[in-house]
């Protein structure tokens, strides 16, 4: 049965492997997933470890319920020290690797150390073994996986993989798998190429038994009605993601040339209706597809139309791809948007990190902080595609200063280039803002700012905010599985309630991640979308584990202090510009200036910011710096961290 | 055990909460329900005079495309000007 899936440790440096099961006692604190792989953060890995050397512990996991007869488990989770931020590294994808690993016999792997030369690893029916990646190495994320797949001669193998962004340590690389799905944030692709490991490839045959079949079955049933009724995941499966970017740009929610502007004006050519229609016109009408076991199918199939990359396959775009290859650099092209989207797939780097971190640079060089010597000739003005994928093919592949200076993240390349570079850098802990802006939101304000991946929207966001839900249905949402009487409000630019919205959703959110199952399939973009109510009973029926809603609330709690607890260590301050829970200077001093009418003029408010990060950490059981009270872990049982339990 | 969880989650109930035919005013304080005819590219908010493009995901099911453009650009723009005189006159809050 899923709960028999193992865990297994690989050495690199000694080529040594251990495979252990993992006791139930750890599975009802933290699942797997997610939650899992941050205890195993916090237990194996040294405090100050660099990030880029052996000493840091990369772990892989599928959620508790991979593979399982529950929907939309494709979730992988890939989670080491942070190159990029110095902090905790975590990513998550789909595709299907992890239904394919969990065949294979398993749901986690812990892997330290690096290896001499670059290696892969081969996992089939529970068997482990690292093999030469000479072939593979230098190759993009695609022809890795037809080169693995070819050597082992095996089409239906499954790998997760790097491409030239991580062989060359660019410090926000991503894993890949798939054509598309990506790893993204924090650089788990990095920590790959620093321990010379190209892929993990698995093929599996062995049976994951099921605890109540029939059950499982009616139940999933249910499931997928409640999944494809609502309205989010229909426009979703018909436009993608990108209608996400759509919506927010109308308001005036998505941050263009970097941060001067909040609406990307005119931007019809990559709006969510555009890229269907190139995606009808170069696919046909059923070029929606989707990850293993998900009925949403929210990822668009594409050919580039025009251009010297015409008629290449690639898909998405997703709309982070649109905020950071078309609005923070204020390019409005479509052929930009789908060819800069093949190229970050192919080479395996974050869209989001490296569209910011080059409009960062536009805005440098617009401002003269950065000049013609420093990009090389390159005129690096907001607005020009081509010089925009000449930026991006620098840093993947370490070409020139620049190329070089912003392959190592924001933080060390305001550094290196100096003046107020940083005071222009749209970060949180060292992570670039997704491209939203939130000066009119601040819940979300608040959400990017004390993410534990750093500034980030899948970790705590309560997108159904913007809904302006009447406060009855909020109230059934938010006082449930834990009682809240406290105030609510249905205006997305107040203060008040929010930060109890965003408890709420870090922990609805760390849910999913320990399950495995889609942010999509959650109470994330849609009100009427599963949450813990509803994962009582699918993990019941598949597993067996029988775990009321409130003790899954607990489990994530409980996953999401491992990762405070890590981040603390890791010298998390509460106001630290780098390391803390504080937002750029420009969310409270400069006003937006774009968008719907309440939206203009509007700035974060300070005080009442701050105080919501008091209120926060109140409803976290932190003291006023943003560390547990004793009393906190006690109840949480993680007092007695690390507990090396496994 | 598997009799207790047959009752529908909040979840499940929130359902016939759903509105159809409808989208709201992207203006935050607005979010007027604006009900487009069956097939209009674009929408007025009444209360707010914002335009709106609408898309249709399918019939019956309309979504908010994007602002048109000139029109609320132009009362974006013209709001920015009153705000920061405000500001001026007041001084920071």
């Amino acid at each position: 049965m899923a709960l028999n899936r193992k865990i297994a440790y690989i050495d690199l440096s000694t080529g040594k492997i251990e495979i252990k099961p993992i006791p139930l006692e750890v599975r009802r604190k933290f699942l797997g997933g997610r939650g899992l792989d941050a205890y195993l953060l916090y237990n194996h890995t040294k405090q100050g470890c660099d990030p880029l050397g052996p000493d840091n512990t990369l772990m892989v996991s599928g959620g508790i319920l991979t593979a399982t007869l529950a929907s939309a488990t494709s979730r992988c989770h890939v989670m080491a020290k942070s190159p990029l931020g110095g902090m905790l590294g975590s990513a998550n994808m789909g595709g299907f690797f992890t239904p394919e690993l969990a065949w294979a016999g398993f749901h986690h792997l812990v892997i330290k150390g690096k290896a001499d030369k670059p290696v892969y690893l081969w996992i089939h029916n529970g068997k482990i073994e690292i093999r030469d990646a000479k072939n593979i190495w230098g190759k993009t994320v695609t022809d890795t996986q037809w080169a693995i797949r070819e050597e082992l001669g095996d089409d239906d193998i499954k790998s997760l993989v790097i491409g030239p962004a991580g062989e060359n340590l660019v410090r926000y690389a991503n894993v890949m798998t798939g054509i598309k799905n990506s790893g993204g944030r924090t650089g788990m692709g990095a920590v790959m190429g620093s321990k010379n490991l190209k892929a993990i490839a698995a093929r599996g045959t062995m049976d994951i038994k099921i605890a109540y079949p029939k059950e499982a079955l009616e139940y999933n049933k249910r499931f997928i009605d409640q999944i494809t009724s609502a309205k989010v995941n229909q426009t979703q499966g018909t436009l993608g993601t990108p209608f996400i970017w759509g919506a927010t740009n109308s308001w005036g929610g998505v941050r263009t040339r970097n941060f001067q502007y909040n609406q990307m004006l005119y931007a019809d050519e990559i709006e969510p209706e555009s890229i269907d229609e190139n995606a009808i016109k170069t696919i046909g009408p059923y070029h929606m597809t989707g990850c293993f076991g998900c009925q949403v199918h929210c990822r668009a199939q594409y050919k580039i139309p025009t251009g010297p990359y015409a008629g290449i396959y690639d898909e998405g775009p997703e709309y982070t791809s649109q905020g950071g290859m078309s609005s923070e650099p204020d390019i409005p092209g479509l052929e930009n948007l789908l060819v800069c989207n093949h190229l970050v797939d192919q080479w395996g780097v974050d869209n989001l990190e490296i569209g910011s971190i080059i409009s960062w640079a536009m805005e440098l060089y617009e401002l003269g902080i950065l000049t013609d010597k420093e990009t090389e000739g390159l005129d690096l003005r907001f607005g020009n595609a081509e010089a925009f994928q000449e930026m991006l093919e620098r840093i993947c592949f370490r070409k020139g200063w620049l190329g070089n200076v912003l392959a190592e993240g924001g933080i060390i390349a305001s550094e290196k280039i100096g003046k107020n570079s940083f005071d222009y850098l749209i970060q949180v802990k060292g992570v670039s803002n997704l491209h939203s802006d939130e000066r009119a939101t601040p819940a979300l304000a608040l959400n990017i700012a004390t993410a534990s991946r750093g500034s980030d929207h899948l970790r705590s966001r309560p997108a159904i905010d913007l809904y302006h839900l009447p406060v009855d249905v909020m109230r059934r949402i938010y006082s449930s599985p834990v009682p809240y009487d406290g105030p609510l409000s249905s205006e997305h630019t107040e203060y008040i309630g929010k930060p109890w919205q965003v408890f709420w959703h870090e922990n609805c959110y760390m849910g999913v991640d320990c399950l495995g199952i889609c942010k999509y399939h959650t109470t994330f973009l849609g009100a009427t979308l599963p949450n813990f109510e509803d994962w009582s009973r699918v993990l019941y029926y598949n597993t067996g584990l029988e775990l009321t809603p409130r003790e899954i609330w607990d489990v994530a709690e409980r996953s999401n202090m491992m990762e405070r607890l890590f981040n603390l260590r890791e010298g998390l301050t509460r106001n630290d510009l780098k390391k803390g829970d504080m937002l750029n200077h420009r969310y409270f001093d400069e006003p937006a200036r774009r968008g719907a009418l309440d939206v203009v003029g509007k700035v974060i408010d300070r005080k009442k910011f701050e105080k919501m990060i008091d209120e926060l950490y109140e409803y976290k059981g932190l003291d006023q710096n943003g560390v547990p009270k004793p009393e906190t872990l006690k109840r949480l049982g993680v007092d007695k961290e690390p507990s090396h339990l496994l | 055990m598997v009799n207790e969880k047959e009752g529908l989650s909040t979840a499940e109930s929130l359902r016939k909460t759903r509105t159809y035919g409808q989208v709201r005013c992207h203006n935050p304080s607005c979010m007027g329900r604006l009900e487009p005819k069956s097939g209009e590219p674009t929408v007025k908010c009444p209360m707010c005079h914002m335009e709106w493009r609408v898309a249709w995901v399918k019939e019956g099911f309309p979504r908010i495309r994007g602002p048109v453009w000139d029109v609320n650009k132009r009362l974006a723009e013209e709001e920015f000007g009153r705000k920061m005189k405000e500001v001026k006159k007041d001084g920071p809050k």
